[in-house]
């Protein structure tokens, strides 16, 4: 065997591994509020006590020291979701630098004895900010020219690669036949 | 009196002749609406590209070049991706050291910073159109031309 296909054996067990991993979270088709369309999971901590301190709109403490461990920003203002039992809304500060306007961040909540922590995922702030940030109209475009700018550039650029490549191996005439 | 092609079909010639100049503007409708309704730069570039596809398939290679020369196809396919990237660089510039590029709020063109989203998208979705409508075409007529014209040169 030798050193190369050593190596990609072990690249395609890498990313099989990594696949069967991703698809083990791929929820069923047309869930609304599956967590990855809607939050990811952060971190879940014990909960005895947090549900009034929640409810005045402090964040317990556990929960800001693990936020800070980790080096999320911490949560500015706590609103509880009416017409649930026991979930929250965390909002960030004003002053976060790659956010400079409040905003929806932290979804909380209690499940039996824990205190289980999401993050908003970026599909909700591209549903809910998309038109007021962009003033279009359609999801898909400001998706695709906006928020994914860098993708599309490489797309076009792969498109006109492959136009170059046709011509160069193709138009046989000039200088590089 | 003869015809250069004398395997000339009357049928299509007349429908293709009608139908071009709807397929291009369906095409330019397609891209300038793009922010605003389905639709964009790729697929209005396709459809752009296909309406040449169609003159070469119902006319001949010779006309076709005369309508989209050689040239033009490969200025045309850089000068998509130049527009694409120079928006991109202009926003770089006039967010004043930002480096924000790609980001066209900071672009100048109205006086509000979401307006200048929408305008730098239409853009750059024309951009995207020039690209795809030029590569397109162009790898077509690379193909067809193979075809028609024997290979003169000895040496290949």
């Amino acid at each position: 065997m030798t050193r190369l296909s050593f190596f990609s054996i072990l690249l395609t067990a890498v990313l099989g591994v990594l696949f069967i991993y991703v698809a083990e979270d791929i929820p069923a088709l047309g869930d609304p509020d599956s967590p990855p369309i809607k939050y990811t999971f952060l971190f879940s901590v014990d909960a005895d006590g947090a549900e009034k301190e929640l409810d005045q709109g402090v964040l317990p403490s556990r929960v800001r020291e693990t936020l800070q461990k980790r080096r999320f920003p911490p949560s500015s203002r706590i609103e509880r979701i009416p017409n649930t039992k026991g979930e929250w809304v965390g909002y960030i500060e004003k002053e976060e630098p790659r956010y400079p306007k409040e905003e929806k961040y932290y979804h909380l909540r209690l499940e039996g004895k824990k205190l289980t922590v999401f993050r908003y995922a970026f599909v909700v702030r591209w549903i809910e900010k998309g038109l007021e940030e962009t003033a279009v109209p359609n999801m898909v475009t400001y998706g695709l020219a906006d928020y994914r700018g860098y993708d599309t550039l490489g797309e076009t650029t792969v498109i006109f690669t492959a136009g170059v490549s046709v011509i160069l191996l193709l138009r046989r005439r000039g200088r590089l036949s | 009196m003869t015809h250069p092609n004398p395997d000339r079909n009357i049928i299509v010639e007349t429908v293709c002749r009608v139908m071009i100049p709807f397929v291009q503007l369906f095409a330019l409708y397609v891209i300038i609406h793009g922010a605003g309704g389905p639709g964009g730069g790729f697929q209005g570039g396709v459809v752009l590209g296909s309406s040449f596809i169609l003159y070469i398939v119902a006319y001949d290679l010779k006309g076709g070049k005369g309508r989209l020369p050689e040239s033009s196809r490969t200025y045309f396919s850089a000068l998509g991706l130049y527009i694409y990237a120079g928006i991109g660089l202009l926003a770089m510039i006039f967010s004043r050291g930002a480096a924000q590029f790609l980001n066209y709020g900071f672009i100048p063109f109205t006086s509000h910073f979401t307006e200048n989203r929408a305008l730098g998208m239409d853009f750059v979705e024309i951009g995207i159109g020039i690209t795809v409508m030029a590569v397109t075409a162009s790898i077509f007529f690379d193909l067809a031309e193979k075809d028609e014209e024997p290979d003169t040169d000895p040496k290949g």
